[in-house]
């Protein structure tokens, strides 16, 4: 019992010092804010006369006092002292479990010896230091404040300027002065804006004769080009003629099929890609300041367009232009290029868009449903599962043609499937175009089966999956 | 009368480490968490490379105390029926035919799991029915393990190819996960000495086992202060980096935190340390001292965690700190 009181003790004192320093804290907290808030009757001392500077003294009294009851009358929970008791003496929160367990019944053997323990350790100890000095921030501005105080009882009182403001409006003579001198100004003005007017028809017109006929590539936000492509593209705007026929220009946007799909992307066109290299080639040099790197770059690139599509018909002239160039013949090479161009041209007018090839080759022409299985077929989007997918029974898929028209093929080089995929097309251009991925056939298939059998192991596959996925490897190593 | 079970208490744990520090050189924090969990009634998973003294040093606490004590060795083929034990067909006097249970290696007060990963998780799930629940059933039969049971798992962290990482459901029923390091030069050089003469040394019994389940009862009375729960509390919410006031770092790493069970062993584990001090109450400063064995198995990084290689211990010291930050706000006791 005994030592449950000298814990109680020691805690209320260490309780009743806190509230003390807390006090202290907040009171000065107070005082620092009142002397602030003191200043406003003593900067109208000229108004308040003799009555400000007990105004201000109040003013500070008041924000100490506060500060010192709010201090006081703020809680101190009994464990909050003896948490700090612990800190100072490193009771390693001994007195505080203590606290805690004081009400506890019944009590145990160990909280008993806590008891004990908690009280021994806290006898005789100098409980002021537990609780140390705090100042609070507002102590860096309580010296200026009463600088300032003291400074402003002895100064005269402060004098504010008195009367009106002056008037910042002009009077009504200055104004109608004003407004005289500016009717010249205006009038000059619109005759400069009339001057400026008529060049600007021709600048237009200039601007006009320069677009029209020259087959230039699309701007976006140019809605002439809808009319690019027709007769009236050639007319200059006449507005007599309009006033008397209307626009044809009207006429032709009512009819939306003759107009020309704007949407259709530009490098749909595969003549328009070569052409354009090969303009780009060819722009502003002599043909013999041509680099031959960059023209078997351009014919390396049109054939591999032949590859995708057409290539039958411009095939001859890309090989003898390569032949020319492998020889030095510059100019043949040059000509040989131009005849392929020219056939490109052709073949592109003749089927009336651009050039079939790519993910776009024979969709939805001269396909053939009941072909299945094997190289080169199309497994569209909606042409039915893939083989080992879905409810296709045939887990197994047809064996590659390719590696069975040459056995010792071991590379296999990647090639584009057609229908959904995952992968972005890219338009490969440069040399990296003329190295195909390959990747050693024996090495996909070691691969895949590792990845197999870490799967079967490691994953939760079902039983009836386990066995179709072993089945279809040892099906491979069969082949 | 609590004094001296205290202090029984302090002589019984001082004794069992003078023991097998007798035989194991070094690795002082190791062998005091060991007996931390031995005292708390958890089980340990040690973990390290291959030659640290893991299997010796279980193997010697075995001997310290005059406990039954079965090894497992775990492997791929390792069936549950191997550790847990099956029923067999036994024919009695009278020619009778008749199922009778036969023990498993689990049956022991300690048991050593050895390379716990090797097995599949099916045989590694085995163990978790004895060490939550302290039983075993067998076709529809349950049968109680031996009290106080305690298990001693082992693993391999570089040697991966082949193994079965334990699934969070089994780590978070390891009490803690202590990471045993390579020794010091010095230590290495007692090593070589010891294990290298003629005699080699041995271990006597240092503690009746019977002794072990009064003294985790002792364990269990030790008394806590609020603020020091709240501690332990606040630290385990803080690996979650779901919580509002989680620090940065959980934010940042933390996939998931630590669960409940994390928060008993920090109180459980921090008894133990009072006691073994002397102490009849929980400080703070037990707490910090076994967070990073109570806490780093039970913390899942996430992907940028992983990437970047953070060390769960450095992780865990952080998130520490700021716990202590975020449990003393608002309780100072002059600014509230």
């Amino acid at each position: 019992m005994r030592s449950e009181e000298a814990i109680r003790a020691a805690v209320q004192r260490v309780g009743r010092i806190v509230r003390v320093r807390r006090a202290a804290l907040y009171g000065l907290r107070g005082l620092a804010w009142g002397l602030t808030t003191g200043l406003i009757p003593l900067l109208g001392k000229a108004g308040l006369g003799p009555a400000a500077l007990p105004a201000a003294l109040a003013l500070a009294a008041v924000g100490g006092m506060a500060g010192i009851v709010y201090g006081l009358l703020l809680p101190v929970p009994l464990r909050e002292p003896a948490r700090l008791v612990d800190r100072t003496f490193r009771l390693d929160d001994r007195l505080a479990t203590a606290v805690e367990h004081l009400g506890q019944v019944p009590r145990g053997p160990l909280v008993e010896a806590l008891i004990e323990d908690a009280a021994d350790r806290v006898r005789d100890r100098d409980l002021g230091a537990t609780v140390p000095w705090r100042w609070p921030r507002e102590v860096r501005i309580l010296p200026a404040s009463a600088l300032a105080l003291w400074v402003l009882v002895l100064l005269p009182p402060v004098r504010f300027p008195e009367g009106v403001f002056p008037s910042l409006t002009p009077s009504g003579e200055q104004e109608a002065e004003r407004q005289a001198q500016s009717v010249p100004v205006a009038q000059d003005r619109r005759l400069a804006r009339a001057r400026e007017t008529a060049p600007r028809v021709e600048v237009q017109e200039r601007d006009y004769l320069r677009r029209r006929g020259t087959g230039r590539e699309t701007q976006q936000g140019d809605l002439s080009a809808i009319f690019r492509d027709t007769n009236i593209a050639q007319r200059r705007p006449d507005f007599s003629s309009f006033l008397k026929h209307g626009d044809d220009r009207l006429k032709i946007l009512g009819q939306v099929e003759s107009l020309p799909d704007l949407q259709r992307d530009f490098t749909q066109s595969q003549f328009r890609v070569a052409f354009r290299r090969a303009k780009r080639l060819l722009a502003g040099i002599r043909p013999d300041q041509v680099s031959p790197e960059k023209l078997r770059e351009l014919l390396d690139e049109m054939r591999r367009l032949g590859r995708r599509g057409g290539g039958e018909e411009w095939g001859q002239d890309v090989w003898e232009g390569s032949e020319a160039l492998a020889d030095g013949r510059m100019q043949r090479a040059l000509e040989a290029m131009e005849r392929a161009l020219s056939r490109m041209r052709a073949m592109e007018e003749r089927s009336g868009k651009g050039l079939e090839g790519g993910r776009d080759r024979g969709r939805g022409q001269g396909r053939n449903p009941g072909m299945r299985g094997g190289e080169g077929e199309d497994f569209g989007e909606y042409e039915g599962s893939l083989p080992g997918k879905g409810t296709n029974p045939d887990w197994r898929g047809a064996p590659s043609t390719r590696l069975a028209q040459d056995p010792l093929d071991s590379a296999v080089e990647g090639q584009p499937r057609r229908g959904r995929r995952d992968a972005f097309d890219t338009n490969l251009l440069g040399k990296g175009s003329r190295n195909p991925s390959h990747l050693p056939y024996m090495s996909v298939y070691a691969q895949y089966r590792k990845m197999m059998e870490e799967a079967l192991t490691k994953e939760t596959i079902p039983l009836d999956y386990r066995t179709q996925v072993k089945e279809y490897f040892r099906a491979l190593e069969e082949r | 009368m609590g004094e001296e079970r205290v202090e029984r208490f302090g002589r019984a744990f001082e004794a069992l480490r003078g023991e097998i520090q007798k035989v194991i050189v070094g690795h002082d924090d190791i062998v005091e968490q060991v007996l931390v969990c031995l005292f708390v009634g958890g089980h340990v998973l040690l973990e390290g490379v291959p030659g640290l003294g893991k299997t010796l040093l279980v193997k010697t606490l075995s001997g310290c105390l005059d406990l039954s004590f079965s090894r497992i060795q775990f492997t791929p083929d390792l069936m549950p029926a191997d550790i847990i034990g099956t029923n067999i067909i036994v024919e009695d006097a009278e020619g009778r035919r008749h199922f009778q249970f036969q023990r498993g290696p689990i049956f022991a007060h300690i048991v050593l799991a050895d390379e716990v990963n090797r097995a599949t998780p099916k045989t590694q799930s085995a163990l978790l029915e004895a060490m939550q629940e302290g039983n075993v059933t067998v076709s529809g039969t349950a049968y109680r393990v031996p009290v106080p049971f305690f298990v001693l798992a082992t693993q391999n962290p570089i040697e991966m190819e082949g193994t079965y990482p334990l699934p969070e459901a089994q780590l978070d029923r390891f009490l803690f996960k202590l990471r045993v390091r390579y020794p010091a030069l010095e230590e290495l050089n007692e090593i070589i000495e010891r294990t290298t003469r003629a005699e080699e040394p041995t271990v006597g019994h240092a503690l009746p086992g019977d002794q072990v389940s009064g003294f985790k009862e002792l364990v269990r009375e030790v008394p806590i202060a609020s603020h020091v729960r709240e501690l332990a509390s606040t630290i385990v919410t803080a690996t979650h980096p779901q919580w509002p006031q989680a620090p940065e770092v959980t934010r940042r790493y933390i996939r998931y935190g630590a669960s409940p069970r994390a928060a008993q062993a920090l109180v459980l584990g921090g008894k133990v340390l009072a006691l073994r001090a002397g102490r009849f109450n929980v400080s703070a400063e037990d707490l910090k001292a076994i967070t990073l064995p109570a806490l780093r198995h039970r913390i899942i990084l996430n992907f940028e965690g992983e990437a970047e290689g953070i060390d769960v211990d450095q992780l865990i010291l952080q998130v520490v700190e700021a716990a202590e930050v975020e449990a003393r706000r608002g309780k100072e006791v002059f600014f509230r």
